[in-house]
């Protein structure tokens, strides 16, 4: 245990050195996650919409102010003798909608007139989420002017929206950058300080020294797991300010998971040091290996569901998966250890295997006797 | 031949020798387009399938699971579990066995067939809030089908579209009498999703490896100390700067094309408008890139402090971009920021040429902003380099 410390220690003192690295494992985490959280929105807001108003009635008036006054749409100024095509090739807008001729008088008449809608679909996504709220606005524009009813019998869904009511994205996305923040970096920071060691030769001390590899590893992930709390404890306080994070009731589940995270993200990258032996390689692994794999299949932006079959195995394999469960059950559903169990047991199993790996690395290369 | 010449060809000889022998850095670079890409291309799908749905049914009658299985024929809802009591239904949405359920009255067929609107419950977690906003849609979408096709909902008024039949698989037909909204998806009417992410990406890509291979190359030499023998050769600061960037100039073009073949041949990626700018933008983007990897390089001491640099350099640049998600989204202040983002005129040629076809009064301010960009990173990189 002392041993362990004095490792630890040893650490500290070769991380406080390095001014830049203190700041930045301090800073970064915060700044990436704000910028995470606020940019990472899928949810569709003042889309530029260029109309073609060929009726020029009141009631095409109206029929435009619908899409007005939704906050999904910013109607835009055309140019004169410009084509619509022209307009959305050029990102002048997004959508075109163009209103016929004779629009009123075919409403009126009960006809049915046709509106074109043009969208611009290099985006998909928010292509289709368009072309539906073009519809609900144009359902609900036939129902307020009385040519259309709303149906009086048939089955009415009452809708309840447990645990997030507003749909706001900002606490989904914020949780998981939390879970992504407290990967990357302890994972980073794990990396470098074992592949310098490699790099300046400095591990041959090591092997010579009395100290075990077992001793060798907790000292230096001890510190860097510190270092992580101390992050963690910066994230949450920006999650509070900005994501709408609420205490859970019972944090202790919290802290434990982020514990298991932490060691579990920097043994892996001590890992990567381990294996590449070279700072820059390690940083690359590390940046395939936690960041990239994280970003995408931990369920921080896409669900996991929704992930093709032939790769959603990874990831079970992924701390990040089960962690930002954790943290959205305790965060957001204020759920109890029972729900949360399973990826706890997950973490523990793969932070402890990750260490495994560690150690028989190390082991391999210590001097005998 | 110009002393000035004579002295970058013996500089640029030395690089790519010791680029020659860096195996690690060239698998780098190379590595990314084609693995990064495809992961990208395929793992990004924002389609929500397969929502487990739990139902707890007190009606127990036949139009109950009339109504279940009319709400549940689709792709989008798998029927996981079906329970007697609500509490056991709110019990599994809590352990997240459930991503919503349905609680049908026990008086809900009498209430249909004495011709009013039958209430039902619909419970759904949204934490995620975007798969929560869609599964709502396409409950809607179902129960309006529902309405109309089971009951006749909309009354007996049959207008000009009810007499053909208007069969939409997505789309419930509007109410009689309402305009029809014909959308056209174009650029892309297959509503392919991996287009989006891969032009995003291909962009990413050019920017963050440039400045990622520029800046180690650049810092090793700080690092063995052999800057100072540099520092003391003839050669100009400019010539050395050229030097180290040709070859990872050069790379950076062979990965911009790789990923174009790889974007091509993988995901079916279309190239509508014209190469050379396509390649010009990509060259500007590999300037900025290496400019600002250099400038990295230039501030920080060791390898180390200049990866990290990187990584808090690179990330916000590419969230600003709108490579993943739309610019619109983001809050006024980071919209006006995203302006000084030289990522965000990149994504914007790129995807004008390959998915639009884009006319060039609208792409030359792009291009003009990147050009501005590249020499101001790149001559500030070489001012930096000068003072060391």
């Amino acid at each position: 245990m002392k041993k362990i410390l004095a490792q630890a220690w040893k650490e500290f003192r070769l991380f406080r050195r390095d001014k830049l690295l203190m700041v930045l494992a301090v800073l970064m985490p915060i700044v990436l996650m704000l910028l995470a959280g606020i940019t990472g929105s899928l949810r569709l807001r003042n889309v530029a919409l260029l109309v073609y108003d060929y009726d020029n009635t009141p009631l095409s008036r109206t029929y435009l102010e619908a899409y007005g006054a939704a906050l999904t749409f910013r109607i835009v100024p055309r140019k004169p003798q410009e084509s619509p095509e022209r307009a959305l090739a050029s990102w002048r807008s997004r959508a075109v909608l163009i209103i016929p001729q004779n629009f009123e008088r075919d409403f009126r008449r009960g006809a049915e007139p046709t509106v074109q809608l043009m969208i611009d679909a290099t985006d998909s996504n928010s292509a289709t989420a368009l072309g539906n709220y073009a519809d609900s606005l144009n359902t609900a524009f036939a129902f307020q002017s009385g040519v259309s009813r709303p149906p009086t019998k048939g089955v009415n869904l009452q809708q309840r929206l447990w645990y997030n009511p507003g749909l706001s994205d900002r606490v989904f996305f914020g949780t998981g950058g939390l879970g992504l923040m407290l990967i990357i970096f302890p994972a980073l920071l794990g990396a470098l300080t074992t592949a310098k060691e490699y790099e300046t030769g400095t591990i041959i001390q090591a092997y010579a020294s009395s100290l075990r590899a077992v001793q060798w590893i907790l000292g230096k992930a001890l510190l860097y797991v510190v270092v992580g709390m101390v992050e963690f404890v910066l994230c949450f306080t920006l999650g509070l300010l900005v994501f709408e994070f609420r205490f859970p009731s019972d944090p202790t589940i919290l802290l434990v998971a982020t514990v298991l995270y932490l060691l579990a993200g920097v043994f892996f990258g001590m890992m990567c040091g381990n294996a590449t032996q070279n700072q820059s390689a390690a940083i690359q692994a590390v940046q395939m290996g936690s960041f990239l794999l994280s970003l995408l299949l931990s369920g921080y932006l896409i669900a996991i569901r929704n992930i093709p079959i032939q790769i959603r195995w990874i990831s079970f394999f992924l701390p990040a998966t089960h962690y930002i469960q954790i943290v959205r059950n305790s965060i957001l559903r204020d759920a109890g250890w029972e729900t949360s169990f399973m990826p706890l047991v997950m973490l523990l199993a793969l932070s402890f295997a990750f260490f495994l790996l560690n150690a028989v690395q190390m082991r391999k290369m210590q001097f005998k006797g | 031949m110009p002393a000035f010449i004579r002295r970058y060809l013996a500089l640029l000889a030395k690089e790519v020798d010791q680029l020659r022998r860096n195996r690690v850095l060239v698998v780098q670079l190379m590595l990314p387009p084609t693995i990064v890409l495809i992961i990208f291309g395929y793992a990004l799908n924002p389609k929500v399938r397969d929502l487990r749905v739990g139902i707890v049914d007190e009606s127990f009658t036949a139009e109950s699971r009339d109504f279940i299985d009319a709400l549940t024929q689709n792709v989008n809802f798998n029927v996981t579990h079906v329970y007697t009591r609500v509490e056991d239904a709110e019990a599994a949405l809590k352990r997240l066995d459930l991503d919503l359920f349905l609680v049908i009255p026990v008086d809900f067929a009498r209430t249909l067939h004495r011709g009013q609107m039958a209430d039902v419950q619909v419970i759904i977690d949204a934490v995620d809030a975007n798969t929560a906003q869609i599964a709502k849609g396409y409950l809607e979408m179902a129960l309006q089908n529902y309405n109309n096709s089971n009951l006749g909902g909309f009354g007996t008024a049959i207008g000009p579209r009810r007499e053909i039949m208007l069969v939409n698989a997505t789309h419930p037909a509007p109410p009689p009498g309402a305009p029809d909204v014909q959308a056209a998806f174009l650029y892309n009417p297959g509503l392919v999703t991996s287009w989006h992410y891969v032009t995003g990406v291909m962009s990413i890509i050019m920017f963050i490896n440039a400045s990622l291979v520029a800046s180690a190359l650049a810092v090793k030499e700080k690092e063995t100390g052999t800057i100072e023998q540099l520092l003391m050769t003839p050669a100009q600061t400019g010539e050395m700067l050229f030097a180290k960037a040709t070859p990872v100039f050069v790379l950076m073009m062979v990965v911009l094309f790789l990923s174009l073949v790889v974007g091509m041949l993988v995901f079916g990626l279309p190239v509508r408008g014209d190469i050379w700018l396509f390649a010009l933008a990509g060259a500007l983007a590999a300037l900025a890139g290496i400019g600002i990897g250099i400038m990295i390089a230039t501030v920080s001491k060791s390898q180390q402090q200049a990866q990290l640099l990187t990584f808090f350099v690179n990330p916000p640049l590419t969230l600003l971009s709108g490579a993943t998600s739309p610019i619109e989204n983001m809050p006024r202040f980071f919209q006006k920021l995203s302006y000084i983002d030289p990522l965000r005129y990149m994504v914007t040629i790129v995807r004008g040429v390959t998915l639009k076809d884009a006319p060039w009064s609208a792409l030359w301010p792009n291009l003009l902003a990147l050009t501005v960009f590249s020499i101001i990173l790149f001559s500030l990189s070489a001012w930096r380099f000068r003072k060391q």
